[in-house]
């Protein structure tokens, strides 16, 4: 049975081959991580493995066994939101919301790895993410304001 | 009957179920409210709990449009109560008064202003509940934060709390209650953040797709390889032996596989042996400018005046040209989802529709059973833009549950929402005009044929604002392939590509410029009012197409509500890349203008998105691009910068907000890239028709 750890606790997968997205969603009751291609096109299923972006929708729980996961529910720490998930409310950067976990998976790893990241690497992180809403500038601009929190922690 | 709700203290403002849209009675009356006298047919709209905080209930469905903030933002005001203590319950069908359904940019102008007239009642009942407390009379008291003051006398001044401790009162919404007006607003009329942006961001938000019941079954549910096919013979045999296969449905019209995962279920379908006898002759996408005119029928005059004989007998040029759009997909983020549970004959249905008491009612039928024994609750819905009115997994869902008595979970996947939804309907538009050398128009005869038979999609938005004194507008019917429904903006969109590219074409023709050309033939002080603003916020100047700078302008009106807007782009091979939009928008009275501002913004992208790429392909009754891989839709790389200047005037009545802002976008975009590149472009998405 792989083993791995999901927003901190370690957790026992019943079947190597059970997909990601339905272990997290269905076994573990972790809803804020999306359906809704099934392609790893749309990017709502976006959660971080071992800090890096990975689309749960196309991947087993064996893929990713001694995997650190986070979750969109696994970002904010005792009760304070993440500067990231911050900056989104921050700027309304949401309509309908389905997307917005996805989204804020990708740039909290963006942030990580780049801390003041260019406007358009900010576009290129985010560029296989879909949002029907069309919040898109308001997104790139609760990323670019995440970064600058991070730069200058008021 | 309704399990009866523990809201019953405090003081509760009932009115009429059902407002807005007309409503049969009887679609109400033989169902007792929860949340009111039994008997009555009458609904709470709001009730002020024994703590003073309010709760407001509304048969609206939040899906995006932030229409949950819009309300909590007029009862608070109404009120006067902090904005973060008001809660608003919608979309159950067992808690809220009766609606028609979430649609027509129908929220805010009539159940925020039905909200706004309940919390004014419940402000001068609890003043005059003060005024006995206080010993002063009413009008020495005046209502802030939760409390009652005297005017006098700020020292001496009660807690709604303390007037409503004990009690439960009733009290009749009252029409003539005095409501706040734009100069005493406090909350309305300035951004506010939504009240449910922290349940989006932290995953809290809960969506049809992610209810979960206790021993809820998975559906897999067969679907046709293409439309209208019969299911000739089937062979289950080998996927019912699959472990975690519960159960194998054949009722019907119906298979289905249930088990107790997701994956179980769909490797077993996938086992599942079925022939088909399908539909020869179907359509395809290339057959449809043809079929459009061809199977026309059901003539509708929109707009009729003068004489056309007269006016192109006057004109100085005559220009006659055509213009189609294609059926495009409404691809929602979530795609449909429901779950149903029976309890002692009560069935309770989760689905993420936008129309919870039509989907009750459907349900009632088809199971036959009375409406009061059937809940219906939309949760948060993950997008639908009109789509998502009708809701075949709520039906799948209950007939499952109710064969298998255990609650079933039918969710559609990507494919499954692109084939199995509607599709906004395809469109033809012949317009001929006749004008003066100096561009006043002198005849306008449109002809309108829209797919589906549903007429009064292709109608919306199909007369032409223009100050024109011969004009005859008139709309079809036209058969439909595929399953014709709504879309933001139904029919307005289309019509809106044609009419706005056309006044281009004739500023072309005349020599002036597009902005002038509009305003030499308005008169409507709206309109002008909107193209004045959207081109003094681009910064508009003033040059005959093609000026090669790829600015494009259009104008339009939706749901009441005026726009306009002005935009630049620029072309490398086929990509179009829209770089800036400035948008003007007059719906009256804004409650929340960041909200009204977020909703342009997305119908720009969403209109971007029509304009450009999206085409639903289709041949012998399959949709050929039902994933993302070949339906391509904007992406944040796409999105221009966007500017939107919210012009309305404050004590105009609130008009919509959540679809004007996507009928003047392909027409924007089409006489953009006509200035940039002298190619007019009359058929969409406008990149298969680049290079």
């Amino acid at each position: 049975m792989p083993a791995l750890e999901v927003n901190g606790q370690p957790r026992e997968a019943p079947d190597t081959r059970r997909n990601l997205l339905s272990y997290l969603r269905f076994d573990l009751g972790l809803t804020g991580t999306k359906y809704g291609c099934g392609e790893g096109l749309c990017g709502v299923c976006t959660v971080l493995v071992d800090g890096q972006p990975l689309r749960s929708c196309m991947t087993t729980v064996g893929a990713v066994a001694g995997g650190a996961i986070t979750t969109i529910e696994g970002l904010a720490t005792d009760g304070e939101l993440h500067p990231v998930q911050q900056a989104f409310v921050d700027e309304q950067a949401m309509q309908c919301g389905y997307c917005i976990p996805g989204f804020i998976m990708s740039a909290t790893a963006l942030l990580n790895r780049e801390a003041q990241p260019s406007s358009a690497q900010v576009r290129e992180a985010l560029a296989e993410h879909m949002c029907r809403c069309g919040t898109y500038q308001r997104i790139q601009r609760a990323v670019e304001r995440a970064a600058a929190m991070a730069s200058d922690p008021a | 009957m309704n399990e009866t709700l523990a809201i019953d203290e405090g003081l509760s403002i009932v009115s009429d179920a059902a407002i807005g849209f007309p409503a049969p009675p009887n679609t109400y009356r033989s169902v007792a409210y929860a949340n009111t006298e039994p008997g009555s047919q009458k609904a709470t709209w709001l009730t002020v709990r024994p703590d003073g905080s309010p709760v407001a209930y509304a048969g609206k469905v939040e899906y995006g449009q932030g229409i949950r903030s819009g309300l909590a933002l007029e009862v608070a005001e109404e009120l006067c109560v902090p904005l973060e203590t008001v809660e608003v319950v919608l979309s159950d069908t067992d808690r809220v008064p009766w609606d028609m359904g979430t649609f027509g940019s129908q929220s805010t102008s009539r159940v925020g202003l039905q909200l706004r007239k309940a919390a004014a009642t419940a402000r001068q009942r609890l003043l005059e509940l003060a005024a006995d407390r206080l010993d002063l009379p009413v009008d020495q008291l005046a209502c802030r934060e939760g409390r009652v003051v005297s005017q006098g006398d700020g020292s001496r001044s009660v807690s709604y709390a303390d007037l409503l401790a004990d009690q439960r009162l009733v009290h009749d919404l009252d029409d003539e209650a005095p409501l706040h007006q734009p100069g005493e607003f406090t909350l309305m009329g300035k951004p506010a953040p939504r009240i449910d942006a922290v349940a989006r961001v932290t995953g809290q938000a809960q969506f049809s797709q992610d209810i979960m019941l206790p021993g809820m079954l998975f559906a897999a549910v067969l679907r046709p390889p293409t439309y209208h096919a019969k299911l000739l013979d089937i062979d289950t045999s080998i996927a019912e032996l699959l472990p975690g296969v519960v159960q194998v449905v054949h009722d019907g019209d119906l298979v289905a596989m249930l088990a107790e995962t997701d994956e179980q279920a769909e490797r077993a379908l996938d086992l599942v042996e079925a022939r088909w006898e399908e539909t020869p002759g179907q359509p395809s996408q290339w057959d449809m400018p043809d079929l459009l005119l061809s199977s026309a029928h059901d003539e509708f005059v929109t707009q009729e005046a003068g004489s056309l004989e007269d006016g192109f007998r006057a004109a100085d040029s005559v220009l006659e040209t055509r213009y189609y759009v294609p059926f495009v997909s409404n691809a929602p983020m979530e795609p449909r989802a429901s779950v149903a549970q029976w309890e002692d004959g009560r069935l309770t249905v989760w689905a993420g529709t936008q129309r919870p008491f039509g989907i009750r009612a459907e349900l009632a039928q088809r199971f036959e059973i009375d409406e009061g024994l059937v809940r219906v609750i939309a949760p948060e819905v993950g997008g639908g833009f009109g789509a998502k009115s009708p809701y075949r997994p709520a039906h799948e869902a209950a007939q499952l549950a109710k064969l298998a008595g255990r609650p079933v979970r039918v969710a559609y996947s990507r494919a499954e929402e692109m084939a199995w939804s509607t599709f906004r309907p395809a469109a033809l538009i012949d317009v001929k005009s006749g004008f003066k050398a100096d561009g006043t128009i002198v005849a306008w005869e449109s002809k309108g044929y829209h797919a589906g038979d549903r007429p009064f999609l292709g109608r919306r938005g199909s007369d032409t604002p223009y100050a024109v004194p011969n004009v005859r507008v008139a709309t079809f019917t036209s058969d439909s392939p595929l399953r014709s429904g709504s879309y933001r903006s139904l029919g307005g969109a289309a019509n809106h590509f044609a009419r706005e590219s056309h006044m281009d074409e004739i500023a072309v023709a005349v020599g002036l410029d597009p902005v002038e050309l509009r305003l030499r033939n308005l008169t409507h002080a709206r309109f002008r009012g909107v193209l004045e603003a959207a081109a003094q916020r681009f910064g508009w100047s003033a040059a005959t197409a093609p000026s090669q700078r790829g600015v494009g302008v259009a104008l339009g009106l939706d749901v009441g509500s005026y726009v306009a807007m002005c935009l630049q782009l620029d072309i490398q091979g086929t990509e179009v890349t829209v770089q800036r939009v400035a948008a003007a928008l007059d719906c009256g009275l804004t409650v929340n203008p960041d909200g009204a501002a977020n909703q342009v913004e997305g119908s720009i992208v969403m209109g971007l998105g029509t304009a450009l790429y999206e085409a639903i392909e289709f041949q012998g009754g399959r949709v050929l691009n039902n994933g993302f891989a070949r339906y391509r839709v904007p992406r944040i790389t796409n999105a221009p910068e966007i500017e939107v200047a919210l012009v309305g005037d404050p004590d105009t009545p609130s008009t919509g907000a959540g679809e004007p802002g996507i009928v003047p976008v392909a027409a924007a975009v089409a006489n953009a890239v006509f200035d940039l590149t002298g190619q007019r472009i009359r058929e969409l998405p406008i990149q298969r028709h680049l290079g």
